[in-house]
Order: C-alpha cells, then structure tokens, then sequence
C-alpha cells in the first residue's frame, strides 16, 4: 500500500486541503515508520498528531524493557494509527466536495479506499489484541435481543452485491425479548461471520437460525447456526480457522482481502462469554458455523423507556432527503450501520470520531443534524457537543445534536441539557425511532427537546378573562381553533401538491392570529415560518418538512387543549 | 340614545367572534365582515360610526380600506387598524392614510374597548 500511496502526486492538487492530506499522510508514514522499526523507543506522538490539533494521550511506558507483551504494544499502536488514519479519511471525503478534474478524483478514490481498508485492518488488530491481552471489556446490559439481531441483518443486506445470494434468518419466537450481556459483541461475532459468508457465496443461501438450546428461570443458552453455499474449506485448512493471521491460503487474501483475524476474533469473544464455536465444511458444499451462547434473561421493566413512535416509514423517507447529517461514532459496527441506512434515505452523511474531523465537516458542510455518540474514546459526546456549542459560526453553533447512548438515565438527561444537546436515541434504535427524531429535531431548530419535558402545557385562563368568564364562549372559540387548524391542514396538503405558494402564504396567515391568541407558540413558529417561505415562493422540502411538524405538534397541542378546557371546565 | 355602529372587518373568526362578543357586551352594534369587498360594499351603503379592520385582508388590505373611505367616500370615520406584530411599517403606511389607531396582535379585547371608546369621544 505504500508503493501505492508514494505514486500520488499530491502537487495536483492545489487546495489548502490538498497540502493537509499530505501532510498528514507523511506524519502517518513517519508514524508507521516508527512504530515498525523502533517500536522500543516512545513515540513522541504530539509531532504526529497534526489534523486533530490536540494532545494525544501519552502512550505510557511502552518502551521500558519490561513491556514484552506484544498485544499491548499492538493494541496501543493500532489505538494511535487510527488518529491520522482518521485525518486521511476526513480530509479525503472534503477534498471529493472540490472541484476535481477525473483523474484527481481517481485518485481521491484510490486513496480512500486505500485507507479505509488499512483502517479496517487496524481496528480488527485493535480488537483482538485487546480480547488476547484480557483488556477489552464486556458489557452487561439489557438489551432487545431481536432489535440487535435484526440490525446486523439488515447491515447484511445491504453487504450483498449479488443479486443471486439471499440472506434467510430463522428466529425462534420463543427467546425472550429482553436478554442481558453484551448487544455490540453479539453483532460483532453475527457480522463477522455473516459477512465471511456473504464474502464467500458466489450464488445460492445464506442462513442464519437462532435457537433455544436450554433454558433455566433466570438464563438461557441459544445456539447460532450460520450455514452458507459458498467455495467451503478443505478439511486441513479447517484445523488452523481460528488462529490469528491464518488465511486458507495466499490465494484467498489476494482475491478477498482482509487481515484474517476476523474468526479468531469471533473464537475468543464467544470463549470469553462462556460460549463455544465449531465449524463444518465441505469443499464446493458450504460451511456451516454453529455457536452457542449464555445469556441470562433481562428484565424489560429495566430498560429506559423508548419514546413511542408512530411514523410511516415511507413519508418520513421524503422529509429527510437531502438532509446534512454528522454522526460521531467511534464504533466501526454501528458507524457502518448509521451510514448504509442514513444514505439508503438519501441522506448526505458524514461520520468519523474525531473531534476535529467532524468540527472541519461542519465548517465545510451543510449539516442539519449531528448525531452523537456519547462514550467515545478521545472526547466524550458532551465535550464534542460543547466544542459544537462554542463555535464562532451561529450556524454550527445552533445546530441540533441528538445523543446516541445505550443506557440513558435521569442525570444522562441533566447533563444533556447542561451541555446543550436537544434529544436523545437509545441505542439500539429501529429505523422508524431514527427517522422521527430527525424530523422533529430538524424542524423545531435548536429548542430543545429536553427542556419542556413530557408534555406542553396550555394556559387558557387569561383567554377565559378575555371571555369575560364564559365558559360556553371559550368553547366556541377553541371549536372554531380546532375547526381552523384541520382546514389549514386540509389546504396546506392541497397547495403542497399545486406548488401553490402564495396558497400556502395566505393559509398561513389567517390560522396564525389564532395560535397567537391561544399562545401556542410551538405552532406559531412552525407557521411564521410556512408563512415566510409562502411568502418568498421558495423551498417546497422545506415546506414539507414544517407541514409535517405542524400536524405532528397540532395532535399533541390539541390534546393539551383539551386537558386544559376540562380542567377550567371543572373550575367552573 | 341608539347603540354606536361598529364595522369589525376581521378574517380570522377566532378573533372576530371573540372581539364581537366583548364589543357587543359593551353595548355596541357590530356588524362583521370577513373580506375586503364585503367591507366595500357595506361601506358604500351605509357608514358607521367607527371601523375596525384588519391590515392583512384577502381581496382588498387594511391600507386599501382606508384610502377608500377617505379618498373615495370621502368620510372621516375613526378607523382603528389590527396589524401583526412586526408589521411596522404597513401600521406607518396606515397612519399616512388616515387611520386613527392601532392595536397589534394578539389583540386585547379590554384595550381594544378603551381605544374605541376614546376614538368614539373625540368625534363628539
């Protein structure tokens, strides 16, 4: 890959971010240097570190003579490769936004995919030295068995090329839905093992079945089988599966890449759970991997409740096309997932977990919503977040962050706030959660959505004064409210469909002085927006965006409306 | 004495009935009317002793109401505008045409009462 890279003539490119990618690719180099020739001498890593512009933290005393644990070193390493690695890719994906002549633009490409292989190599050697030196740790979490499944399956999906390869999955309906252990190991092993399938299946089946071998009150052990018609493996070759670095042969590293440390990844996490892995292969048959794991069983009533959505699939889709969105993730799983489904909807999307990468994106971007990741290794979401929060640039600085986090709790919630996120999604989410979080929070701008807590409060007793006290006219006026606000919406949807934005102006204008008049403000921005746009007979998704928030807060404002007219008509 | 005459041109009926009601509870006739040529051809026929109307009308504004009563009826009826907030400049463009007063939204149907009457007792 060297070779490959020294080939490049960076000269061509002009941009400030051309000299940057050289840059940063040469201190990788000298890096990678370093670490291969003189891994006994401490890596002054601040001289490296040039995209990220912060300290590294410092690597320890990992050349003292008494360091001999190569796993550690590796896993250090690896750790501090990622860093420029991380600029590489960064600063490559802005460079691809310049104008590029083609062959430039093969280039960009070259060295993207270049890197990203190399990063896919890094993070697996990360992963097992860090499961063989004991360091990596497991989680114990509830987590919906199903929704972890289901996730890696659909990631899956997306991996297949081939239109002659179907992915099956069996799942016993049985298994409870709340499981405890560790939901990103799980997917870890399914995707290592699904995806070795799907990289060896030239045609025919790939399944997945997932079974209950035995089961106790409190725990349960579920078998795995993943059986594929793919090239199989010779009985010899079969022996050394599981060892480190062994692939079946020369031949298959040169058609089908990898580091092949993927299975004896997926060996040591599964003993580490007190599980077992046996295979069975055939040559021009298929493999078959069968796993069993223990799992005790979770409590549902444990895990933070999830904000129910009902949203169709298919009208959000249309609202967030086009849409700008960041996400902070640190996690290669769950960073593919966010991408392949984020970009499925016609997202523009930008991911990475460095601080300064995705402050870059920012500034070089139109981002509508930057997605979070709170535990990350280099700074945590909230620091990020604050970093976001004190940029020069109103744009950046207002723009909506959503928390992803597996396990949000009440002070979660104060330091969300604290630190100026609006919303949270428990991880791991459906696709529909996703969606209708992107939409509220894209339309409503940065007001938060932790702050006005569960439900919006409607105060009609000074309307009631205005009344002189009547009640019956109070009544009259809120039917007429609710009479107005389904019109605008009937006329809205009929002008949205015209293009008719003068329609769309004037709808907006005769339902406002009534929201102002019941201070539902909420509503009222939405509209004064609606209006502007109406008004300057441009933006239709924009328009759409607001229509759909204005029906979305409509049916929770007119239910507080109600609770408040009960609640002076009992007064009364 | 006979009830004062009220025009309320007003499109938003919230509003409209609710200042109609408060209106007609202090002792005013109100006639309403929710567009601009229904105004106009009220007008026409009969004036009344005060007019309240909304700037933003569809078919004919709040400005082109008042232009019509002072330039073409050639009347000098108080006319008391409700303008939006944030609408400065069209409330400037009605006092240049003669408006008498304004109020701004969301209307308080108490000081709308005050300021109809104060206009009201300058004209007699």
């Amino acid at each position: 890959m060297e070779s490959m890279l020294n080939e490049y003539s960076f000269e061509e490119l002009t941009s400030e971010e051309g000299s940057h990618l050289k840059k940063t690719f040469n201190a990788f180099k000298k890096c990678l240097d370093h670490m291969i020739f003189k891994p006994a001498i401490p890596v002054n890593l601040e001289n490296y570190a040039v995209v990220s512009n912060q300290a590294v933290p410092s690597t320890g005393p990992m050349g003292n003579k008494t360091t001999t644990n190569s796993t550690m070193l590796i896993a250090k390493v690896s750790h501090e490769i990622r860093t420029p690695l991380n600029g590489i890719i960064g600063f490559t994906d802005l460079l691809r936004e310049d104008c590029l002549s083609k062959r430039q633009l093969s280039k960009i490409n070259a060295i993207q995919s270049a890197s990203n292989s190399l990063m896919e190599i890094i993070n697996e050697l990360l992963d097992y030295s860090k499961l063989s030196s004991g360091l990596g740790s497991f989680e114990n979490n509830n987590f919906h068995f199903q929704n972890v499944v289901n996730d890696v399956v659909y990631l899956c999906d997306t991996l297949i090329t081939r239109k002659e390869v179907k992915l099956k999955t069996k799942i016993d309906p049985n298994i409870p839905k709340v499981l405890l252990g560790d939901p990103s190991k799980l997917s870890q092993v399914l995707i290592n093992l699904l995806g070795n399938s799907i990289k060896f299946v030239e045609k025919g089946e790939i399944s997945l079945n997932i079974k209950i071998k035995k089961r106790d009150r409190n725990s349960i052990y579920l078998e795995f089988m993943i059986k594929d018609t793919g090239i199989g493996i010779s009985e010899n070759n079969l022996k050394h599966i599981f060892d480190p670095f062994k692939q079946a042969d020369q031949d298959t590293f040169v058609n089908y890449g990898g580091s092949g440390l993927g299975l004896s990844i997926v060996k040591q996490i599964i003993e580490r759970s007190k599980g077992q892995i046996t295979v069975s292969s055939a040559l021009g048959v298929g493999t078959t991997f069968k796993f069993l794991l223990p799992y005790e069983i979770g409590k549902d009533k444990d895990m933070v409740k999830k904000e129910e959505s009902t949203f169709s699939l298919d009208e959000g889709i249309k609202q967030v096309k086009n849409m700008g969105i960041l996400v902070f993730e640190d996690n290669s799983l769950n960073q593919k997932l966010i991408e392949t489904r984020l970009k499925s909807w016609g997202c523009k999307t930008f991911i990475t977990d460095d601080p300064y990468t995705g402050i870059a994106i920012l500034e070089n971007h139109v981002i509508d919503i930057v997605l979070m990741d709170l535990r990350m290794p280099k700074m945590s979401g909230f620091e990020v977040t604050d970093l976001i929060r004190q940029n020069d640039n109103q744009n950046i600085k207002q723009v909506p962050v959503i928390a992803l986090t597996a396990d949000f709790t009440a002070q979660n919630r104060e330091q969300c706030e604290a630190h100026g996120l609006n919303d949270f999604i428990l991880k791991p989410y459906s696709p529909e959660e996703l969606l209708s979080k992107l939409i509220n929070n894209s339309v409503s701008g940065s007001t938060s959505k932790l702050v006005c807590g569960d439900s919006p409060k409607i105060d009609l007793t000074s309307l009631l004064d205005d009344c002189m006290g009547e009640y019956e006219l109070l009544e009259n006026l809120i039917s007429l409210f609710k009479q107005n606000a389904i019109e605008f919406i009937g006329a809205c949807c009929i002008h949205l469909k015209n293009k008719d934005y003068e329609g769309i102006g004037f709808a907006s204008h005769k339902i406002k002085s009534g929201l102002a008049m019941l201070k539902t403000n909420s509503l009222l921005s939405i509209v004064e927006k609606m209006h502007d746009l109406g008004k300057n007979g441009t933006g239709l998704d924009e328009l759409e965006k607001r229509y759909t928030a204005f029906i979305i807060e409509y049916s929770i404002i007119e239910k507080a409306l109600d609770i408040e007219m009960e609640k002076l008509g009992n007064i009364k | 004495m006979d009830k004062k005459r009220l025009l309320l041109a007003e499109d938003d009926e919230l509003l409209a009935s609710l200042l109609n009601y408060r209106l007609e509870k202090s002792g005013y006739q109100v006639s309403l009317s929710n567009n601009g040529k229904e105004v106009k051809d009220h007008l026409a026929k009969e004036m009344p002793d005060l007019i309240i109307s909304d700037i933003m009308m569809p078919y004919f504004s709040g400005l082109e109401l008042i232009d019509f009563v002072r330039n073409e009826l050639k009347s000098k009826t108080p006319i008391i505008i409700i303008s939006s907030a944030g609408n400065e400049e069209n409330v400037l463009n009605a006092f240049n045409l003669g408006a008498n007063d304004f109020i701004s939204k969301p209307v308080s149907p108490a000081e709308l009462i005050v300021r109809v009457e104060r206009e009201l007792a300058k004209n007699q």
